[in-house]
């Protein structure tokens, strides 16, 4: 079962894991006001619609008021088939490095830990490391390292120890939680100065 | 099990060609010095040692039962072991879950329950044991070679696999500590043995071939520790989708996922075989029991070629690399060696090397700070090598606290030396790639273990 976005986004920042700033709006107004005159973004939630962008009701990068009314009501026409749904406002991540964080409960080893980075490097590459949860600091630098593409994130040693510190809380967050069977931080943007998970998903049991 | 004073064999055979016939002439073939009883149903004589009907009709107490019968006579059989007080058994006979008849499998495991009676098997191997000469295989010595007494311990999960790399552990320098092959695992699996080989001293280096874990969440709590102790070396069967189906039909394992069996055995320091060669290159440094001090490797040849490919293997790990001589290493060697010889790592002692050029150039480079691990090559195809090089090297690799493995590709005057060299605990290769492996393996599980030691990374 889908856990709830904000709910999932506030379990995730009592382990002390960043996302993007993100609420629920009603109307074309709310969403204009989310926005305090910086760009968003509008996703249709619903169980109906598990991979937004290919179901086409995610509108990027939006900023001129009209445009987020407008966008607000193409996506609440286009999603009356997904019945329940719920429209996400989103503010749009400063540009940086896309990385995966993810979690699967093995059937036989209980949860794991993933990372990659960069989209491409993961699909195309299968360029990804895993371990069984829970990871140790050491584990959790071993995984960066393990990675071919480790140079688009490791250029310095303060976004490895943020990488670093975010692999462990996910870790954490999974161990105290035998309930959740996959967990989807994809994508993570992460920054010299910070990170954000720009989307995420929670499945329990 | 493994250091039994007394072994009975159920189903010992007059029949050469039954499994029974072998295991009991492989007793007496390896002068196992325990009290051996023969148990055939028709209490025939065999081969002038007497048998008894039942295992019950032995007076005296029996610490293995070997069982080697059709599947469905095995329940009663194990029945009177019981009843017997036997105190282990390993079950050899196929026709168990591995063929669908899980139900005789139950069977099997609620009496070893029952009277608690450790049950290796069914559908295996066995064991072996070179110091008790214990050897439940039911494979000839004469088509399978045994190897010598050593510091390898060896679990695996298919006998075929086991039997095969058996085979070659006999014609490699180092010999056995264990044998096990634990086949459907269903009372003694993988993580007793394991936790079993762990405290056993006698082990100092433990290969494991696995196609699945029955019981995963232990099996992480027993690889956390057993790594710190000494280094395993895992070859995973069962990859693809494919591999997995064969897995099942095979030994009825439940291969997991690939990805989180190779995550499990990173994360514990594992070193990770990709095949069975693989595996032996890797238990042949390990159970060297060389430390390296760092990552830095000097090479010393006496061809140029050799030491370009080496140079070029060592430079293509990501954890490797070529060391530079200290200004004192360089100083000794333009004094000690020929002018020919350029002095720089590698070392091309020149095709006319004796064994006094390398005891000079490997005495330097073995006092080198720089250096933290030696490559030596030594292609005895020409003049200046022969067996003073290879007792040389023996010498200096007993002299010297930096890990040294030595290269060596040829026939038969290479082999001599090979066999002379690694009986010696001097480990050969006879391919860059597999040298540079082998030292890279030695050096992660050292760094493994230095940064779990530390106290930096407690779990």
């Amino acid at each position: 079962m889908l856990l709830d976005y904000i709910k999932a986004r506030d379990m995730l920042g009592r382990y002390g894991i960043s996302s993007v700033k993100s609420g629920y709006v009603d109307s074309p107004e709310q969403a204009v006001k989310f926005s305090e005159g910086k760009p968003l973004a509008l996703k249709v939630l619903s169980e109906k619609a598990l991979h937004k962008s290919k179901s086409g009701v995610v509108k990027l990068g939006l900023l001129d008021p009209d445009d987020i009314r407008e966008a607000f009501s193409e996506l609440s026409s286009k999603a009356s088939r997904l019945r329940p749904y719920k429209i996400l406002a989103q503010r749009m991540a400063p540009p940086g490095v896309e990385a995966i964080i993810g979690g699967r409960k093995d059937p036989q080893f209980g949860q794991t830990i993933l990372l990659g980075m960069g989209g491409i490097y993961v699909e195309a590459f299968r360029d990804f490391s895993l371990r069984i949860c829970p990871i140790t600091r050491y584990d959790s630098v071993e995984m960066i390292h393990q990675l071919r593409s480790a140079q688009v994130i490791t250029h310095n040693g303060k976004s490895e120890k943020m990488l670093s510190g975010l692999l462990l809380g996910v870790s954490r967050l999974l161990g105290e939680h035998p309930e959740i069977t996959e967990l989807d931080l994809n994508p993570v943007i992460v920054r010299e100065d910070g990170y954000e998970a720009v989307d995420l998903r929670i499945i329990e049991e | 099990m493994l250091k039994p004073r007394s072994v009975a064999i159920i189903g010992a055979s007059r029949n050469p060609e039954k499994v029974g016939h072998v295991i009991f002439k492989n007793y007496v073939n390896a002068g196992y010095p325990g009290r051996l009883y023969l148990v055939n149903k028709s209490g025939e004589e065999i081969e002038g040692t007497q048998t008894y009907k039942s295992i019950l009709d032995i007076k005296e107490g029996i610490d293995l039962a070997v069982i080697a019968i059709p599947a469905e006579y095995v329940p009663a059989a194990m029945e009177e072991c019981g009843r017997a007080k036997v105190k282990t058994v390993v079950v050899v006979s196929g026709g168990f879950a591995e063929v669908g008849r899980q139900d005789l499998q139950d069977k099997m495991v609620g009496i070893a329950e029952k009277y608690h009676m450790p049950t290796l098997g069914p559908n295996c191997l066995g064991v072996m044991d070179p110091r008790s000469r214990v050897d439940t295989l039911f494979l000839p010595t004469y088509k399978l070679s045994r190897p010598s007494i050593g510091g390898v311990s060896f679990v695996a999960q298919s006998g075929a696999v086991g039997s095969t790399v058996l085979d070659m552990i006999s014609s490699e320098g180092f010999g056995l500590s264990k044998f096990i092959s634990y086949g459907n695992a269903a009372h003694i699996d993988e993580v007793d043995v394991l936790e079993y080989l762990l405290d056993d001293k006698e082990t100092k280096v433990i290969i494991l071939y696995i196609e699945g874990a029955k019981r995963g969440k232990e099996l992480v709590k027993i690889a956390r520790r057993i790594s710190l102790v000494k280094p395993v070396i895992v070859l995973k069967g069962g990859k693809t989708f494919e591999g997995q189906q064969a897995a099942h039909s095979h030994t009825a394992a439940l291969a997991g996922s690939y990805e989180a069996y190779l995550a499990l055995f990173r994360q514990f320091g594992f070193t990770i075989a990709n095949d069975l060669s693989e595996l032996l290159h890797y238990a042949k440094i390990f159970s060297s029991e060389q430390q390296p001090s760092g990552p830095r490797i000097a090479i010393v040849t006496n061809g140029g070629g050799a030491g370009v490919l080496t140079a070029d293997a060592i430079s293509s790990s990501s954890f490797l690399k070529l060391g530079k001589f200290s200004t004192a290493t360089e100083k000794t060697l333009r004094k000690s060696m020929p002018v020919l010889v350029n002095i720089r790592n590698p070392l091309d002692l020149a095709g006319d090397a004796d064994y006094l050029r390398y005891k000079e150039a490997l005495g330097a480079i073995c006092g080198d700070g720089n250096i933290d691990m030696v490559v030596a090559i030594a292609l005895f195809q020409t003049p200046g090598a022969d067996s003073k090089l290879a007792a040389e090297l023996i010498r200096i690799k007993g002299d010297s606290k930096k890990p040294m493995v030595v290269l060596s590709t040829g026939s038969d005057y290479t082999r001599m030396h090979k066999i002379m060299m690694e009986s010696s605990g001097l480990p050969v290769y006879d391919s860059p790639a597999a040298a540079s492996a082998a030292l890279e393996a030695l050096y992660r599980y050292s760094e493994y273990k230095k940064a779990k030691k530390q106290g930096k990374d407690p779990h």
